[in-house]
């Protein structure tokens, strides 16, 4: 407190009036009041259930009737539950092909746009319209166009000698469509990112490296590619981070199935929260899920501090 | 160094906002009803929440003392998830529209109202309501709730393709074989004509279809005592047998993965039979000549019912009699049966389909509807309401996808599913 804001304190009598002068008069009490409607609205449908579901994941716990504390049973369960393993190995086989096959289409999109053309921002709309469409119609467009009898794509195949497919209704091709499906969702999204980080680069690296008898190739591998380092580890976490939590398509398309082939963790979570009724269960899941996400993007952070490059 | 003076007038201003906020925020989520009035949870759209309104206005039109107030608590199928998180944030209605298959797990909740005595009052006449609904409503032994709707599986055809295909119409005698001729001559692969369609996603919707099968064929789900899986069975085999070889030899079934394309297909001409109950009905196209039969038999032509029932939250012993008061106006034969012609579903209760406007009426607007009210008597069996179904149903659903993908033959699925269901129902004991 200064002086001068002591002397402001005139009004009314002095004492009283004058600690309430100066309490609103601190920095600290307006700070608080401006951020405490965002601060109420975090704590309430943010921070509660992150601690609520950490305590539902040590009970038995039907959401319903308050729950019976069992310890770690929830989580001993986890480490024998196949059905539990084998959601966990199709998330991994999910995002070990999701995040590299986006990040390249991606990359080569965005180098093919990222050029002075007629109708440009035509294409470009065009690329980013499937992440501003809801991914219920995505996945329901894609349920009819890889559908094994009247979809279009089959109709193609057999055009060209290839005989039908099964797609969805196939539990070994099912999660390579997810994947087809989601790919396309999340392609705009890459692209746009990639696009802005393309021309953020200088010309004259470019027209350097050109001088230098770089071939275009190289030139791109030599200077764009590690330029766009930074952009790339933003990627690949946010793009992990999001392929370990894949649930929309999944849900609206084959409902994990057939025989379980796309009862990916999370969906396996949603079964046991909503439809078995096993919060306790469930919400132990989530925070394994939650560990391994966390540990999968502090490891990729470390590698990206080694490999990528920063320009100063 | 010149720090920001910020007027007392805008401090004050702004503390009166944020309190206001953090008020609105706390009084949204504590705000209390008069007592005078009960809460009615359904999930309907359209038609069904045009007649729930219209009754519920009514009431409240003749009956001094209380009011009804109907609230669209959003689609069906989350009802149960609603009134469970409703019940944990203290929040829940006075009457809740709830599936059959949720009362096993209602059961367990104390704040349901036990009806048992309540039905039993001679001016409700229990007994009028056909024995598919009551048998639905039971768990653990005791009434848990009063019927809502009903309805079951018959045979839905095209006529159209049955002529092309020059087979004669399904009649009520038609036996597995019959069907599963004519499916056969109805599949057309050049075309991409499919006699039958299956859902396909190992939900509930592929598992009752096969329960349906199962009981037609003489077999059963679980032991009479509900403590062991008793569907490997000659039965089971051979309903899984049908299934398995109209799928992987005959290639007459569309499977359906689960998002409902197998209707757009029936209305496109490509599908000639489903085995599917009123809600579709609606549905069919104006232009589709249609029409519908009993499910084919084996040693019975029994079906299945998806009942569904209004349960009674205890709120105050008032209010669980102003809900009970609302309920038996609701379900009366006249009331219903207004409700029926509005909707098309099906009468709860026998003394319905006596009263004049049943004939006269409701027959003539919905005709399809004679054979799916007729095909209530071959209800006789229901699904064991026991906490451990949802995930029975899973691991049966399992079962009869892989069968129909020819991933697991008959044998081998019921097999696997059978230790899984015990393996289930010992876990859930």
């Amino acid at each position: 407190m200064t002086g001068a804001e002591n002397g402001a304190g005139g009004r009314g009598g002095p004492g009283r009036a004058r600690l309430w002068d100066r309490l609103f008069a601190s920095d600290h009490v307006a700070g608080w009041l401006f951020v405490s409607p965002a601060v109420v609205l975090i704590g309430l449908f943010g921070v509660a259930p992150i601690v609520w579901s950490l305590i539902i994941s040590f009970q038995q716990n039907s959401l319903d009737t308050s729950g019976i504390w069992i310890g770690l049973a929830n989580y001993r369960h986890l480490m024998h539950d196949p059905a539990f393993a084998a959601s966990v190995r199709r998330t991994i086989v999910y995002t070990a092909l999701f995040v590299p096959i986006t990040l390249f289409a991606a990359l080569a999109v965005a180098v093919t746009l990222n050029r002075r053309l007629h109708g440009m921002r035509f294409y470009r709309t065009a690329v980013f319209a499937p992440v501003v469409t809801s991914t219920v119609a995505t996945a329901i467009m894609f349920s009819w166009l890889l559908d094994p009898y009247f979809g279009i794509v089959n109709l193609f195949l057999n055009k060209v000698g290839v005989a039908s497919q099964s797609f969805f209704q196939d539990p070994s091709q099912a999660l390579y469509c997810i994947v087809l499906v989601t790919v396309w969702g999340w392609l705009g999204f890459a692209v746009v990112i990639y696009l802005a980080a393309l021309q953020g680069i200088p010309r004259e690296l470019l027209e350097a490296a050109e001088i230098d008898g770089a071939t275009r190739w190289r030139a791109f591998w030599r200077v764009q590619f590690p330029l766009l380092g930074p952009t790339t580890l933003f990627l690949v976490v946010w793009l992990s981070i999001n392929a370990l939590q894949e649930f929309d398509e999944i849900y609206v398309i084959t409902h994990g199935g057939p025989l379980a082939s796309t009862t990916v963790v999370v969906y396996y979570l949603f079964q046991q929260a909503f439809a078995f009724f096993d919060a306790g269960y469930a919400t132990a899941i989530a925070y394994v899920v939650f560990l391994g996400i966390l540990a999968l993007t502090v490891v990729q952070l470390l590698l990206g501090r080694k490999l990528v490059h920063y320009r100063s | 160094m010149n720090r920001l003076r910020i007027p007392f007038w805008v401090t004050a201003a702004f503390a009166a906002v944020a309190l206001l906020i953090l008020a609105l925020c706390l009084a949204g989520c504590g705000s209390s009803k008069p007592s005078s009035t009960i809460t009615f949870w359904q999930g309907y759209t359209d038609i069904e929440r045009t007649a729930i309104e219209q009754s519920v206005a009514d009431f409240n039109a003749t009956n001094p003392g209380f009011k009804v107030q109907a609230v669209f608590a959003g689609n069906n199928d989350y009802a149960l998830t609603k009134l469970r998180t409703a019940l944990a944030a203290g929040k829940a209605p006075d009457i809740s529209y709830q599936y059959g298959s949720s009362m096993a797990l209602l059961a367990k909740l104390p704040q349901v109202v036990d009806l048992t005595a309540k039905v039993k009052e001679p001016a409700f006449d229990w007994n009028d309501f056909f024995p598919a609904v009551r048998l639905a409503t039971m768990a653990s032994g005791k009434v848990l709730g009063v019927p809502a709707l009903v309805d079951n599986l018959a045979l839905v055809y095209n006529k159209k393709l049955f002529d092309q295909a020059g087979v004669s119409y399904p009649t009520a005698q038609w036996t597995w074989d019959d069907f599963r001729t004519a499916a056969k001559k109805l599949t057309n692969s050049s075309a991409k004509q499919f006699g039958w369609a299956y859902i396909n996603d190992g939900s509930e919707d592929t598992v009752w279809r096969f329960l349906a099968l199962l009981w037609q064929a003489g077999g059963d789900l679980l032991t009479p005592d509900n403590t062991k899986a008793a569907f490997n069975s000659p039965a089971g085999l051979k309903a899984m047998t049908l299934l398995y070889d109209m799928a992987n030899q005959d290639h007459s079934i569309y499977l359906d993965s689960g998002n409902d394309n197998y209707l757009n297909l029936f209305n496109a001409g490509k599908i000639a039979m489903l085995w599917t109950g009123p809600w579709d009905i609606s549905s069919i196209n104006a232009g589709v000549e249609y029409g519908v039969q009993i499910l084919p038999g084996d040693v019975s032509h029994a079906t299945i019912a998806g009942p569904d029932n209004y349960v009674i939250i205890a709120n105050g012993s008032q209010r669980v009699d102003d809900a009970w008061k609302f309920l038996s106006w609701y379900l009366s034969p006249k009331e219903h049966l207004k409700f029926a012609i509005a909707t098309g579903d099906l009468p709860i209760r026998e003394s319905e389909t006596k009263l004049p406007d049943y004939t006269n009426v409701f027959l003539k607007k919905y005709p399809a509807d004679a054979v799916f009210v007729a095909n209530l008597n071959n209800v006789t069996k229901a699904r064991p309401n026991i906490p451990a179904y949802p995930k029975i149903s899973a691991d049966l659903g399992q079962a009869v996808q892989a069968v129909l993908l020819g991933k697991l033959t008959p044998q081998q699925a019921l097999q696997q599913a059978e230790q899984q269901v015990n393996a289930d129902i010992a876990a859930g004991m």
